[in-house]
């Protein structure tokens, strides 16, 4: 196979590499991420064959699927790789790009999660973990998921029934919707 | 001004969202330790959610501004910032690091929080203070009962290290920090294989099983190391290793899971005759050193805890 510009979508590996501050193009797969990587046994597509399907060309193989979802974000790989990727960076990119696409991800429980945490961020401030699991069973349709755990947690204060106020919350807002302005704008990705 | 100085220290407060709530022992032995050691520590007000790791995971911008504002709501306190959770540690420090080193960037974070981005304030989390600015042989002479005996496995995670040119705090593959301050505390660390492994952190909302995995390779580790409880410095951690703990047992603690056990997908209905896995306790290390310090145990947040630790400690003579 012949790499061209067309046949690597340089276009995308490009808006990845605007995004993450990281070269796409400097791995040369020498499979230190993936060997590091705590989460590459749930992934179908370990993380130094993400990069290289991104190489290829092959970006919505990636975005389509839960190997993104299923990075931990534990920095290993950046930490490790020898050639300076920044693995972890691209993988946050991925997943904005994949989000922003409305995901074709299968992986969608990791997706509701972040959904609500951040919703969480803009409607109380701080994480209301009441909230944040229950909106998740309700929303996942796992009604009974960690049904055992709500009491022993309840009675050693770790569960909180109400949220705290928080004075910045018109503050948050506006941080949402500049961010939202930006970007309607095209000064932002 | 002399004897009557209150503070030796003074630095300001970001306990985080966690501290708050499920990681309220963190934020109640933190404060109880520094008074014990003389250090001040004022809250930053109506402080808001850093984003942690779902934030950065679907939009940088975002966790770079929540963070942004943020450290300039802490300009308002004076003294170093102090950080306990080891995600809100590494959200803060990446953003300084980011901002400062990019420009584009800076100004769309700027826009965002429509005004300065501070960047100047310097971020530390605990192990920092206690272990350099408090020093560890000030902390050494400041125990007023040594852990004498405890057998302790220190477990890093991933945050408090990684990347290398973010956090700062110690070797990103061998660190020590940790190890020298529980020293210093009179305890024994053990060697053991998982410090710095992921315990599947934010994971345990979306996809337990994926917590029950790796946190359990965390715990076979240091009980197979000889620990007899492991210190934490980050309330995802300290979550995942405790909370999980009965999952983690229902699951791989003994020879199969019980009906009920995949139902609720945790707890401890394991059939009656089967081999329970010993259970290990697990500690933050601000409970450990004020323990240490002399502070009374009931303020320590120990009940908190749900693998309750009490009767270890009783048993080396410490409660």
């Amino acid at each position: 196979m012949h790499l061209s510009n067309e046949t690597m979508n340089v276009g995308f590996v490009k808006k990845v590499e605007a995004l993450s501050g990281t070269s796409v193009r400097r791995c040369f797969q020498c499979g230190k991420c993936s060997a590091g990587c705590p989460m590459s046994g749930f992934m179908e597509h370990p993380p130094n064959r993400v990069v290289r399907l991104l190489q290829l060309g092959q970006w919505e193989r990636v975005l389509a699927g839960r190997s993104i979802w299923y990075c931990a974000s534990c920095e290993t790989c950046s930490t490790r790789c020898p050639n300076k990727v920044n693995l972890a960076s691209i993988m946050d990119a991925l997943r904005k790009l994949s989000w922003d696409a409305d995901g074709p991800s299968k992986e969608s429980y990791v997706q509701l999660a972040n959904r609500l945490f951040i919703e969480n961020i803009r409607t109380y401030g701080r994480q209301y973990e009441l909230r944040l699991g229950a909106a998740f069973n309700m929303k996942s349709g796992q009604f009974l998921k960690d049904l055992m755990l709500g009491p022993k947690l309840l009675s050693r204060g770790k569960l909180k029934m109400f949220h705290s106020k928080n004075k910045n919350l018109p503050e948050i807002e506006a941080i949402f919707s500049r961010i939202e302005e930006m970007r309607k704008k095209g000064e932002a990705l | 001004m002399t004897p009557a100085k209150k503070h030796i220290m003074h630095y300001s407060y970001f306990p985080g969202c966690s501290l708050h709530a499920s990681g309220r022992e963190y934020d109640i032995s933190t404060r109880a330790l520094f008074k014990a050691l003389r250090l001040g520590l004022q809250e930053v007000p109506d402080w808001f959610c850093c984003g942690a790791t779902p934030a950065h995971n679907v939009d940088e911008l975002l966790s770079l501004s929540l963070c942004a504002k943020n450290l300039s709501l802490a300009e308002e306190v004076e003294g170093d910032l102090a950080v306990a959770c080891a995600a809100c540690f590494s959200r803060l420090k990446t953003t300084q690091h980011h901002l400062k080193k990019d420009d584009v960037k800076r100004k769309q974070v700027e826009t965002a929080i429509d005004g300065p981005a501070a960047l100047g304030k310097p971020v530390k989390h605990i192990l920092e203070i206690l272990a350099r600015d408090f020093g560890l042989k000030r902390l050494e002479e400041s125990v007023k009962k040594p852990l004498m005996g405890l057998k302790v496995a220190c477990y890093y995670g991933c945050l408090l290290t990684r990347p290398p040119e973010v956090p700062d705090l110690d070797d990103c593959e061998d660190p020590s920090i940790m190890e020298d301050i529980l020293r210093a505390l009179g305890a024994e660390p053990v060697k053991w294989s998982h410090r710095m492994e992921c315990c599947g952190a934010n994971f345990t909302l979306s996809r337990p099983g994926v917590v029950l995995k790796l946190s359990n390779a965390i715990l076979e580790s240091a009980q197979a190391a000889g620990a007899e409880c492991i210190m934490v410095a980050c309330p995802l951690c300290h979550g995942n290793l405790d909370i999980r703990q009965g999952g983690i047992k229902a699951k791989y603690g003994q020879p199969e899971a019980t009906l009920m056990g995949n139902i609720f997908g945790s707890e401890n209905q394991g059939s009656s005759d089967a081999e329970p896995r010993g259970e290990t306790p697990i500690f933050y290390v601000t409970q450990l050193a004020a323990l240490a310090m002399g502070v009374p145990s009931d303020k320590l947040g120990l009940e908190s805890i749900i693998i309750d630790p009490r009767p270890l400690l009783k048993e080396k003579n410490l409660l």
